[in-house]
């Protein structure tokens, strides 16, 4: 009995901590950027590939080759924010219609990122070995790669926390999620932190995938779920609070972890159910104002 | 030379002309103020020195060189300092996160923590509180803080846009007090006002604003005797 609890707390932190770095990752672009990008899941899906090709065709270690996918995600998206959207964003007359723009353009980035991917990548599902080893707790084996995806989803988060709110970047962006306008008086470049959110998103997402493929095999279209449970998870923790973030991912990785050993096919519907439930009691979300 | 120039501005939102022609001078260690009913233009005019407004013609002239095409970051940087209408705080950031995002060009933010104990000594309720979420302050301390934000970045020029709006007479008192005591600093006060005879009280000049055109000017200690004023803002 014990051990069943065991696995399923372990599980639930691990994959918990999964969906709280791509959502906080999606509250960065939806909170200050004002995109609710569809194609997040899609930044997760190149993290994974590109660690796995690191991996499997360069010989480096996966740890390093995540650490490789930082600045590359962050450049695309950094890159695309100050072309594509800059661009939209001065061409849309109303900031409520830029949000719908903006949603339909991550919407068609979604197809085009996975059509390119399967051209290279083709459709099969693809995997390597990392830590395959695993230790015993009483009588419950742990894999050494879920802890590690765990350590490491940890350490993230902890970074993140610090450079949100202790660094100078960190303050304008939650100044500017708050009142952009008046960060724009105190002589914060807004555009430009718009920018740095949407890399600073990118960057989460592709490190998420980065670790899905050190404990799943994966494949090209295994974005699109991840993009529904960040959205999930950001309306369950109010949008664009990165705390809720934190707390909705949890819950969610908990709840499906339980999910999962009941009857797997459920995942998603339980999810739907749980968030359609939540907005009905509490449609501003769990912290949420 | 004035510390502030502004010379025939005109501008528009959309196709609605707000300013017509608005000329205005503000002399060194002035406190100059701007009076002027409801949708006058007062706002518009702060917002375009800053370079939040885009003038369609017209010059703005700050200690002799023309600041139109700025950036927002380049003019705080020139040492203009703009307390928005309505405080604009960070509600969700504690009060020692606002005070620092005053001095967020990197040219006062290596200087911060000097800046702060600066602040700190001007409201010393600010040092006190310095955790609290600005979300959870009364009027009063808000007005405070916007204050201690506006001089974060060691202004020769602050423009305050209705600090006294929704204050008791007691606390608006206070923030005129403060007020005098920027000038005694060296700072350079306009100011835009409804309180329209404390105002003249403590400034020197003023002009008034209707719809969008400068109608009156002079020194306050005249404008007080003014007919027009009196009418039409103290009610008289
Ligand atoms: N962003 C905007 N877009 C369009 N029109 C605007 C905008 N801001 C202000 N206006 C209009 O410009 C005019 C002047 O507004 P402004 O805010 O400058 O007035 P004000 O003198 O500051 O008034 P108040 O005393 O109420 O603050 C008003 O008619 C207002 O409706
Ligand atoms: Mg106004």
């Amino acid at each position: 009995m014990s051990n069943k609890i065991l696995q399923i707390v372990l599980e639930g932190l691990i994959m918990g901590g999964i969906y709280a770095l791509i959502s906080m990752g999606l509250t960065m672009q939806y909170g200050v950027a004002r995109i609710l990008n569809v194609s997040h899941g899609e930044f997760i899906m190149v993290g994974a590939f590109i660690t796995w090709m690191l991996t499997t065709m360069a010989g480096i270690s996966p740890l390093l080759a995540l650490i490789i996918c930082m600045p590359v995600t962050f450049l695309i998206g950094y890159i695309l924010h100050r072309t594509l959207y800059k661009k939209l964003k001065d061409l849309t007359p109303s900031a409520g219609a830029y949000e719908g723009n903006a949603m339909l353009i991550s919407f068609g980035l979604m197809f085009i990122i996975q059509s390119v991917a399967q051209k290279i990548w083709g459709s099969s599902p693809q995997g390597y070995k990392y830590l395959t080893f695993s230790f015993k707790i009483g009588k419950t084996a742990i894999a050494v790669n879920r802890l590690f995806v765990l350590f490491v989803t940890i350490i993230i988060s902890v970074i993140f926390y610090f450079f949100l709110n202790r660094t100078r970047m960190g303050k304008a962006i939650r100044a500017s999620s708050q009142d952009p306008a008046a960060a724009g008086m105190m002589g914060i470049k807004i555009n430009r932190v718009m920018a740095i959110c949407f890399g600073i998103g990118a960057i989460l997402a592709g490190i998420a995938g980065s670790l899905l493929s050190m404990i799943n095999n994966i494949n090209t279209s295994m974005g699109m779920n991840y993009t529904v449970i960040a959205l999930i998870v950001v309306v369950l923790g109010g949008l664009g609070s990165i705390p809720g973030s934190l707390v909705g991912g949890l819950i969610l990785g908990f709840v499906g972890s339980i999910v999962n050993r009941i009857d797997t096919s459920l995942y998603m519907v339980v999810f739907y159910v749980l968030i359609m439930v939540l907005l009905l009691v509490r449609p501003k979300g769990l912290l949420g104002r | 030379m004035p510390i502030l120039e502004i010379e025939n501005l005109n501008c528009f939102y959309g196709n609605v002309q707000v300013l017509w022609d608005v000329s205005l001078k503000v002399e060194k260690s002035e406190i100059v103020a701007l009076l002027g009913a409801n949708g006058a233009g007062k706002s518009t005019l702060l917002n375009t020195i800053v370079g939040l407004v885009p003038p369609k013609s017209g010059s703005i002239r700050f200690m002799g060189e023309d600041i139109v095409n700025l950036s927002g970051s380049e003019i705080i940087e020139r040492g203009i300092s703009y307390l928005p209408e309505g405080g604009r705080l960070f509600p969700d950031m504690t009060i020692r996160e606002n005070l620092e995002l005053g001095a967020y060009p990197m040219k006062y933010w290596k200087s911060r923590k000097a800046t702060l104990d600066m602040v700190f000594d001007m409201f010393p309720i600010l040092k006190e509180r310095q955790k609290q979420l600005a979300r959870t302050l009364s009027g009063g301390e808000k007005q405070m803080l916007a204050m201690g934000r506006g001089l974060m970045s060691n202004p020769s020029l602050c423009l305050l846009d209705e600090l006294s709006y929704g204050l008791s007479p007691l606390m608006a008192s206070e923030v005129f007090d403060i007020v005098k005591k920027l000038r005694e600093q060296g700072i350079t006060v306009l100011l835009v006002e409804q309180n329209v005879r404390q105002t003249l009280e403590i400034a020197d000049r003023a002009y008034v604003l209707e719809n969008g055109r400068i109608c009156l000017e002079g020194e306050c200690c005249e404008l007080i005797e003014n007919d027009f004023i009196k009418t039409a803002y103290m009610g008289m």
